[in-house]
């Protein structure tokens, strides 16, 4: 079944259909033509005969004596000029045939020649009164010709076997048929039916066979493609498709293919490399659980050694509590789920309460906190809203100097809503800005628990983004401090009602 | 035994620390890669505890440029597990390697063993006449009676074993058996050199008068 089912196989059965209906189109019809030809020179070489017959028949001989292949179409009648001079010559050589007596006819000797077995090619005549009786017959004739039927056409040429017989009724009513038999042309018919079916058979075998070299050529990248696909199937990501000509269509399928492959490769890595890292992020909490709990037991303790143990194991609980709650953040927005659910809100309020859930962490640092705000209504989610305004503004605080400062603004431009939260701080080096929006990226490469932070904050604060149709992008010059700019899109115009 | 912790998680680092002075040690501390290859280079450790991420230097920097001048060992510590980890942290002059998290259990056991083959030794008992040293097991027996010691005089017997038949000076024991936080009064050697002196009996330690001491 699979056979059926394979394009080259159907495309082969297709070409090979095709061709045989082409071939056998034009043997047949070649065929035809040359037996119809041959048909009618036998037929025009009887229909001259019966011309010489029906003029015995009246009296009247034909011209002389000419090998009927070499006579020109055009008949003695057509060259006037030419028939007294030849009929004084003739007619004291040939006997002026008896006229036809009721049940007699003769032939002059040189047209009773062309009806002779050894010259006469196997012509053979006979001719009958109106009412049936045979007036005369040729030596050659067979013994079996039948008296033909009358047809509407007063002369008619007919197939009897291997005869060609050539009928004429004349207009008073006698019969002539000359007729000769074909078993040669017939064979040579069937000789050329031979030759012109062995030359398309012949054809055939060639053009299924070059069929079948382009179909496999031109199908080969399909079989390129579909083994390196098996091996990517198979795990093995880094194939590739082999594609030496990028300009037909299969090259143009690989390439995309291709594409896709090293898409899909690319975020394989990225997920492994995620993955890898959520559970490095894990591990050291996880230690200190560990570590803690394995000394805390190995001997009896005072109370408050238990109580510090108890609370470094809290600490490093909270931390992972942290940890998973961005990573399932991170998996909500990746997977589309966080992305619904948006409603109009004030970006201002939104960022007015952040700030001031923010400010103890920003005296405590002694960090300036300045915002400026302007009503601003936006569409969204506004606790993710506020999630990235508490992010941008607490890694400024965080990544700042004492005394410095760090300014809120919010504002709507001509077609954009902006947020920019800007700080005077230490700034971010030039060749970690690429990587800061990655996940667990940190231009300090040491953890930093202390802090609570878990290398997810700009990822999330990024998806949220991304989820509202907006984008982020930093600035920033190394000592002196670096700005982030988020640009949401202008809430739709309230509708006409 | 003098071992320094590098590791900037603080509260992994006090409970390493905690328990590794519980087992006799005695333990130095730096929460930074800048620290604790100031304190690396400064001492003469009998073991290093590594953490591979560390803020200002790195885990494998503090490593490569404490090798230009030391042959402290070291183990290191480190969140990743990938082989092509390990093989870094071995190739760059880690002598052992452990994923977080760990067994406090196994990272005794290491340091054991690294702080034993650097002193040239490939078995845990070590043997002086009747006097069998069990490191594994922290306990010092004499013609198979276990005798009662301190910490602090087993982790001397300990360290004069490992060096056997060499004259071990004042100044190295102090440097290997007191970590940065004791207040030690100089004539304290001497208390715990008679105090074993008296549990061993008196010809197991050896006083070079001026140099040190010595088990032969």
């Amino acid at each position: 079944m699979k056979f059926f089912h394979s394009i080259r196989w159907r495309l082969q059965l297709w070409h090979g259909m095709l061709l045989v209906m082409v071939l056998s189109g034009f043997g047949f019809t070649a065929w035809r033509l040359q037996r119809s030809t041959q048909l009618q020179r036998v037929d025009q070489d009887l229909e001259r005969r019966v011309a010489v017959v029906a003029g015995a028949m009246r009296g009247n001989p034909s011209a002389p004596p000419r090998p009927p292949q070499d006579r020109p179409e055009d008949p003695p009648q057509d060259r006037p000029q030419d028939r007294p001079r030849l009929r004084e010559r003739e007619r004291p050589q040939t006997p002026r045939p008896p006229p036809v007596t009721g049940t007699e006819m003769h032939l002059a000797a040189h047209d009773e020649n062309l009806f002779e077995e050894a010259a006469g090619g196997g012509f053979y005549y006979a001719a009958w009164l109106p009412d049936g009786r045979e007036i005369s017959r040729s030596s050659t004739a067979p013994a079996d010709v039948p008296y033909p039927p009358r047809g509407d056409d007063p002369s008619a040429a007919r197939l009897r076997g291997n005869l060609r017989e050539y009928v004429r009724f004349m207009a008073t009513g006698e019969c002539i048929l000359v007729g000769r038999d074909i078993r040669d042309e017939v064979a040579a018919s069937r000789r050329f039916a031979w030759i012109l079916g062995a030359a398309g058979g012949a054809v055939l075998l060639l053009g299924l066979a070059g069929g079948a070299w382009v179909s496999s050529r031109a199908l080969r990248p399909l079989a390129n493609i579909s083994s390196a696909a098996a091996k990517i199937a198979a795990g093995d990501l880094s194939q590739r498709i082999d594609t030496p000509d990028s300009r037909s269509e299969l090259g143009t399928l690989a390439e995309v293919l291709n594409d896709t492959f090293t898409r899909l490769q690319a975020s394989f890595v990225r997920q492994a490399q995620f993955t890898a890292d959520a559970s490095h992020e894990l591990r050291t909490p996880l230690s200190v659980v560990l570590t803690q709990t394995q000394s805390a037991l190995s001997r009896e303790r005072p109370a408050a050694e238990y109580r510090d143990s108890l609370a470094a194991c809290q600490r490093a609980a909270q931390r992972m509590r942290r940890l998973i709650e961005s990573l399932l953040t991170l998996a909500r927005f990746d997977s589309g789920e966080a992305a619904a659910d948006h409603q109009p809100c004030e970006l201002d309020q939104i960022a007015r309460d952040a700030i001031e859930l923010l400010r103890p962490l920003a005296d405590q640092q002694q960090v300036h906190l300045d915002a400026d705000l302007k009503a601003t209504s936006c569409t969204g989610h506004p606790e993710q809203l506020g999630q990235v305004v508490t992010n941008l503004v607490s890694n400024a605080i965080s990544h700042n100097r004492t005394g410095g400062s760090v300014r809120v603004t919010v504002a709507a431009a001509a077609d954009a809503i902006l947020l920019s939260v800007s700080d005077d701080g230490e700034g971010i080096a030039p060749q970690d800005i690429p990587h800061i929006f990655e996940r667990f990226y940190r231009a300090d490469q040491a953890r930093s628990g202390s802090h609570g932070r878990s290398g997810l904050g700009l990822a999330i604060t990024q998806a949220i983004i991304s989820a509202h149709h907006g984008t982020i992008a930093v600035s920033s010059v190394p000592g002196s401090g670096s700005s982030f700019t988020v640009r949401l899109p202008l809430p739709p115009p309230p509708s006409e009602n | 035994m003098r071992i320094l912790v590098i590791e900037d998680e603080t509260d992994l680092l006090a409970s390493l620390v905690k328990a590794l002075r519980e087992e006799g040690y005695a333990v130095d501390s730096a929460s930074d890669g800048e620290e604790g290859l100031y304190k690396a280079q400064s001492w003469d450790y009998d073991a290093l505890v590594l953490d591979v991420m560390l803020p200002r230097i790195d885990g494998w920097s503090v490593l490569e440029r404490l090798r230009q001048t030391k042959k402290t060992p070291v183990l290191m510590l480190t969140a990743r597990d990938a082989a092509r980890d390990r093989v870094r942290g071995l190739d760059s002059g880690a002598d052992d390697y452990m994923v977080k998290p760990f067994d406090l259990e196994e990272l005794f056991a290491r340091l054991r063993a690294l702080i034993r083959r650097a002193a040239g030794q490939t078995n845990n008992q070590i043997e002086i006449g009747e006097l069998v040293i069990d490191t594994a097991a922290r306990r010092v027996t004499c013609a198979g009676h276990t005798i009662a010691l301190t910490a602090r005089e087993y982790v001397l017997v300990e360290f004069l074993a490992l060096h056997r038949g060499t004259v071990v000076t004042r100044s190295t024991l102090y440097e290997h058996l007191f970590d940065e936080d004791d207040d030690t009064m100089s004539n304290l050697l001497d208390v715990h050199v008679s105090n074993l002196r008296k549990k061993l009996g008196a010809a197991c330690i050896t006083t070079h008068r001026g140099h040190g001491y010595c088990i032969l």
